[in-house]
């Protein structure tokens, strides 16, 4: 029976028009035992769903646009009215937790809950079984309850369900109610072109669910934070009229010297007087490629390259940083620069190694809303909402640190201050100015009331033995007050712009000494980070320890600044300054001499060669190929039976900054995410660091062989070249077209440029012999078959199967994607060879 | 500096004083670190003590059986290695604070230090490999057999003294074995083209530095993955007899240590990880203790397999084999007769390696519940094994201009060195 009477069900409700006929209520904080029994509570969110399924629950945001955790439990009531078609129909409950499901007030079906569960050697459950329907079969650990139900006239469905609880994970997982006749594939219930319950379907319903989610929650989120947004706008206005008072002068244009307004003048004026030349420009074709990664950490895709030679020479550099700069991948590439100095470093499985929250989605979603630094750097400061999902409360987290707060003013200091007091943890520091009272005094000032030394955070002296090199003049157990430290910094803001709100506490207090406008020099470590990250080398090195440092163009930093702080704090505005510059758009470096490694001889003749970060070739390789970035969910607890403080789901990563150290220190062959460990073994061989303990403004970017080999031999570089139904290079190799089309195409989409004619030569040799007869006919495409067995949980992984599943899976990953049918073998191999000789050239990872 | 092990350690005066005594120099070259991952119970392995009853009664799970140790005994599940035991030393008097959690203990054995929130320290086999380096290019110089984790990290020497690694011993070493789908022919057509994208590239930035390091990285990276390496991982050319002497796949990754070792390479771990075994690896709670024997058995026939390969193969002294764990676990047994974790008071053990083996460092109590003699730090463990290996326990490493001793005020056993 085709559910030809369903129209009417989809018709006849639409309680919340805006994206579905179900409503769904979130409630929180119900008195303990009445969760399964909302009645008239007050629900504190209510939105709509297209239908039945939930596997992702709204976030929840504070004014200040931060996630926050939801009470434990929540409860969540979904509701539909409609017109039943005549007849008995099958009702499908699939739920991890408890559940009830109602017809017209009449419970119909239950589901148990869940129980916290403290073993790690459980059985494996037996797999799931495909029976004759079609249906996707209940993942472990989820129930199904069924029910009949007569139609024939208009119900009330109600389903109420308890999402989390002490020791669970706060997630439904594939919550869904379906229904269809008996002994057939159920199709989720909301209208008549719901999805039915089968296993691509599903797919199909998470991936919108999160992106209808996504969205959602953002214009939320910058709906609440409305009031916020107006203040800093205002503190913004004052802060441009304290600033108004002190220009910077810009230099005349230098006669001969390349300039465009701004930058170049600065670079000019200095060069002029030295024997030191600007480099020349490099091709437009170059410049796409650097910016593109520059600012999306991207390479640029063939599309884009060919749009980009359509425009106007004149102007197509201009429109290309624009277009960039609006792309949403610009946030994507912020992230990974700023997990580094601030050290985020979340552990994914009982976190005990100087661990952080994930506070890389708000990292993230703050340069999505374009939230001005200043403000970023406040909410950094306050370190509120949720630790665990990913707002900077995750920041103040530090576990097993026996002064966290100490090693945050430490970060905080680095990464805005350009004051490094690392060695003042223990003693004062030997090589800077600090004393460790400088340091304890900021972590006060973070701790919010006076800090007592810790003994383990000292050096020990012995009566009678040897001094130790380094001064202390603290005593363990001493008592430090919260005070600022850096005066001559600034001493105080008074002649500042009040505070944007009511707060006054020492975190408060410490953001706004910060941020200050007074405090120049936040907006100048600030920029000198974005042209290092853009050039190569700071104005001032090292970036995050101006302690002895001194500025190459010191009045070009000032220029820099204060454009930083009247463009309101925004970092893309310096971004934008630098890509339009001519110094940016010259040819790199040749050698790092003395004029690039001392501030008096540093002229900028041109930016340095740089090499993709680990994340940039990561994500790039996933471009080229145009494959989706495939990889487990970041969970070590699958089966949402541990507390998130102990098991945190990291969701599947879809851009590389995603990715975290895969935390297997327990070394089991169960604990291990085969695809994730692929895709990490080659981020750390390119300086990504899996654990980041410290602060760290410059990655190690010595070039080992092991870069090579990982990327020539290892599992993703493997399916980056695979010519699988889902590579673009397959598509391109199918098309009908002659074969140096395919050639050029190939070296656009991988290198962003057309091949010289010796590599045409070359690749015409290699492919032309198999090229005609290349495609098999008749032969069809076939979907992605790797799967991760999703029944192997913490429960369960100390067992022989759950080792395993693992190890086979680990094993058949080896053999890399499957390869399409619809190229001969002779010619798909061939045309493989060739795209591994270009993606392991020097010239794919190293920036032009 | 350094901390915080010091505070643990509670010796400060005599450590103090033995810091300016110039440290003993072994002249071992390389090094084979067993690693029993999980906790293995000293009581039922190198410590034996009187039998409990696997319920209320604490003690040993297993008889003991006399050793080549004079008065000495070790678990009645390692006979094959008790008589060798004249070539080994016992430590059973290791000692630090990290009980709850087994990634931070795991942590503190493979660095020697606890995580500091200002540094991340290298693990011992990134410091080896920093301080000798591979003996040729052909080879790196830090293998590891098991999961890449951040106990194994270089930390702030950098990836340079990073680990190649594989989690089976069929399947090689991650990055180093081609694609199971390219065959030499294949390979010979990737490496010919790649020569002329590289020269292409080269020669359009002919005086470019960074260019020219990355394609020279390029050109040592083959050589390493060269056929010279690479027989190393293919087993079969070693004596069936000997093969099965070593036992199944531990057994086969502490042969594999042995080639490693054999052409030029410095520090190999080796993860005794299989943990369906027993169903809980040598993290014997609960019911993991049933079984626990044969994790001993599979150990027992790899160790001393490797004790006498190395030595007929005139490498044993030369090579120092350690066998370390993040903890030990308490004489008493659980509810559900298995054992919890104790790391006040444990064994490790340390063979070969030119040291005066025979002996016995440290006691623990009647029951194995505390020291009576000589406690051992995990910076004294590492000191011994850095001086076995020739290096200077106190000499500085560097984190930019920050100076780092080699270990945390470690003092070596002394009297493992004549």
């Amino acid at each position: 029976m085709r559910l030809t009477a369903l129209p009417l069900f989809a018709a006849a409700m639409a309680l919340c028009a805006e994206t579905g006929p179900v409503r769904v209520e979130i409630f929180e904080d119900l008195p303990k035992g009445s969760e399964l029994a909302p009645g008239e509570a007050k629900p504190v969110f209510v939105y709509s769903e297209p239908y039945f399924a939930f596997p992702r629950i709204p976030t929840k945001y504070s004014g200040e646009a931060l996630p926050l955790d939801r009470s434990v439990p929540f409860v969540m009531r979904a509701t539909m009215e409609g017109a039943l078609p005549a007849g008995k129909h099958v009702f499908r409950l699939r739920s991890r937790g408890a559940a009830v499901l109602t017809v017209d007030g009449v419970e119909v079906a239950r589901t148990a809950g869940q129980k916290p569960n403290t073993s790690s050697d459980d059985p494996v459950p037996p797999p799931v079984v495909h029976d004759d329907s079609g249906r996707r079969p209940a993942p472990y650990p989820h129930q199904d309850a069924v029910a009949e139900v007569a139609g024939g006239k208009t119900r009330r469905i109600e389903l109420i369900t308890v999402i989390g609880g002490k020791g669970l994970m706060p997630t439904p997982g594939e919550l869904s109610v379906s229904f269809g006749p008996a002994g057939k594939v159920e199709r989720l219930l909301g209208g008549a072109d719901a999805p039915m319950l089968t296993d691509e379907a599903w797919d199909g319903v998470v991936a919108q669910s999160e992106a209808r989610h996504r969205t959602a929650d953002r214009a939320r989120r910058l709906d609440s934070s409305k009031d916020v947004v107006a203040r800093w706008r205002q503190r913004h206005d004052a802060v441009r009229e304290y600033w108004k008072s002190r220009p910077v002068a810009v230099p005349a244009a230098t006669a001969g010297y390349p300039a465009n307004p701004g930058i170049d003048r600065f670079l000019a004026a200095k060069m002029k007087a030295s024997t030191v030349a600007p480099l020349a420009s490099i091709s437009d074709l170059e410049f796409l490629r650097r910016v593109t990664l520059d600012a999306t950490g991207l390479i640029p895709t063939a599309e884009e390259v060919r749009a980009f030679q359509a425009d106007p020479p004149a102007t197509r550099r201009a429109k290309a940083v624009e277009r960039l700069l609006a792309d949403p991948a610009w946030a994507d590439n912020q992230v990974s620069y700023w997990q580094d100095v601030l050290a985020e470093n979340p552990g994914i499985l009982k976190p005990d190694l100087n661990n952080t929250g994930p506070f890389r989605f708000w990292i993230h979603q703050a340069f999505q809303d374009g939230v001005p630094f200043d403000r970023f750097v406040t909410e950094l400061v306050q370190m509120e909402g949720s630790a665990h999902q990913g707002a900077p409360a995750g920041f103040a987290q530090a576990t097993l640190n026996d002064a966290p707060m100490a090693a945050k003013a430490d970060i905080l200091a680095q990464a805005f201050l350009g004051q490094k007091l690392g060695c003042a943890r223990c003693h004062d520091a030997p090589f800077h100015p600090f004393k460790q009272k400088d340091l304890f005094s900021l972590a006060a000032m973070l701790n919010g009331k006076p800090m007592k030394l810790p003994v383990t955070s000292t050096v020990p002296v012995v009566e009678g033995m040897r001094k130790p090199a380094v001064q202390i003049t603290l005593k363990p157990g001493e008592i430090i007050e919260p005070e600022w430290a850096f005066h001559d910094l600034i001493r105080h803001n008074d002649g500042a712009p009040a505070p944007t709100d009511g707060k006054v506490d020492s975190r408060r207090q410490l953001a706004n000494l910060i941020v200050s406008p007074q405090n120049e020099r936040f907006a100048k470590v600030v920029v000198n980070r974005v042209w290092k990250r853009h050039m190569g080398l700071g104005i001032v090195e090292p970036v995050d320890d101006w302690s002895r440092a001194k500025a190459s163009h010191p009045e070009l930093l000032d220029f820099l600044a204060r454009e930083f702080v009247m463009s309101g704090y925004d970092i893309k505005h310096v971004s934008r300054l630098i890509f339009q510059s001519h110094a940016y758009q010259r040819k790199p470096v040749e050698q790092l001499t003395e004029q690039q490694t001392t501030a008096e001889k540093r002229y900028f003749a041109g930016p340095l060669r740089r090499r993709m970060s680990a994340e940039q070739l990561v994500d790039s390789l996933h471009r080229a190929a145009g494959k989706e970035f495939e990889c487990e969910e970041l969970n070590l607890n699958p089966a949402g039976d541990r507390s998130p403080n102990q098991f945190l789901n990291m969701g599947k990563p879809s851009r590389a900054w995603q990715m975290t150290a895969l935390s297997n220190e327990r070394d089991r062959p169960a604990l291990a995410l085969p695809v994730a460990q692929s895709i990490v073994d080659v981020m750390t061989a390119y300086g990504w660091r899996q654990s980041r303990q410290s602060a760290a403004t410059q990655r190690d970017d010595a070039a080992s062989p092991m870069q090579t080999l990982i990327l020539a031999n290892g599992v993703l570089g493997t399916r980056m070249i695979r010519l699988s139904d889902d590579s673009a290079f397959t598509a391109l190799a199918l098309k009908d077209a002659p074969l140096t089309q395919l050639i050029a195409e190939t070296f656009l989409r991988v290198l962003s440029r057309p091949p010289a004619p010796e590599e045409l030569k070359s690749m015409r040799e290699l492919l032309e012999p198999h090229y005609a007869g290349r495609k098999v006919a008749g032969a069809e495409s076939a979907a992605l078959a790797r799967k991760t067995d999703t029944r192997v949980s913490w429960s369960n992984h100390l067992s022989a199967e759950a080792t395993r599943i693992r190890m086979e899976e680990e094993r058949n990953l080896r053999m890399g994607d499957q390869p399409t049918n619809r190229l001969k073998p002779a010619f798909r191999e061939r045309y493989e060879d060739a795209l591994w000789a270009m993606v392991n050239s020097p010239e794919f990872v190293l920036m032009p | 500096m350094q901390r915080r092990d010091f505070l643990m350690t509670g010796a400060a005066g005599a450590a103090m004083a033995a810091v300016n005594e110039a440290p003993p120099k072994g002249k071992a070259g390389a090094c084979i670190y067993i690693w029993l991952g999980g906790g293995a119970a000293h009581t039922d392995t190198w410590d034996p003590k009187v039998r409990g009853d696997g319920k209320k009664k604490p003690g040993s799970y297993y008889d003991s059986i006399d050793t080549a140790i004079r008065g000495e005994k070790v678990c009645e599940h390692l006979k094959k290695s008790a008589p060798l035991m004249d070539r080994a030393v016992i430590v059973r008097s290791v000692s630090h604070g990290i009980s709850a959690e087994h990634a931070a203990a795991a942590n503190l054995v493979h660095t020697g230090r606890l995580p500091s929130g200002t540094l991340q320290y290298p693990s011992i086999g990134s410091i080896v490999a920093n301080q000798l380096g591979a003996r040729t290019e052909e080879v790196p110089a830090y293998v590891v057999m098991g999961y890449p984790n951040i106990m194994r990290d270089p930390g702030f020497l950098g990836a340079k003294y990073g680990y190649v690694y594989l989690t089976q011993t069929e399947t090689g070493p991650t990055g180093l074995i081609r694609p199971p789908d390219v065959d030499l022919n294949r390979e010979d057509r990737r490496e010919t083209l790649l020569g002329k994208m590289r020269e292409g590239y080269r020669k359009r930035n002919a005086k470019d530095e960074v260019v020219e390091q990355q394609d020279a990285v390029t050109r040592q990276a083959f050589k390493l993955a060269g056929p010279k390496f690479l027989n190393v991982f293919d087993l079969k050319r070693e004596a069936q007899a000997l093969r099965e002497s070593y036992g199944g796949e531990f057994g086969q990754r502490c042969l594999l240590a042995r080639r490693l070792v054999q052409s030029g390479v410095r520090f190999v771990e080796v993860s005794h990880n299989l943990n369906f075994l027993n169903g809980s690896g040598w993290d014997t709670h609960n019911e993991g203790q049933l079984n626990q024997h044969l994790l001993i058995q599979e150990l027992d026939s790899a160790f001393s397999t490797l004790i006498s390969d190395l030595e007929k193969n005139k490498m044993l002294d030369s090579t120092l084999v350690v066998v370390a764990t993040e903890f030990g676990r308490p004489p008493e047994f659980d509810s559900g007769g298995g054992r919890g974790h104790q790391s006040l008071a444990y064994s490790m053990v340390l063979a070969g390696g030119g040291l005066k083996t025979g002996q016995v460092v440290g006691r623990t109590d009647d029951t194995g519940k505390k020291i009576v003699e000589k406690r051992v730090s995990i910076p004294d463990f590492h000191a011994t094994i850095h001086c076995a290996l020739g290096i200077d326990p106190h000499k500085n490493m560097f984190a930019g201009e920050r100076p780092v001793p080699i270990t945390d005020r470690g003092q070596p056993l002394r009297e493992l060195f004549s």
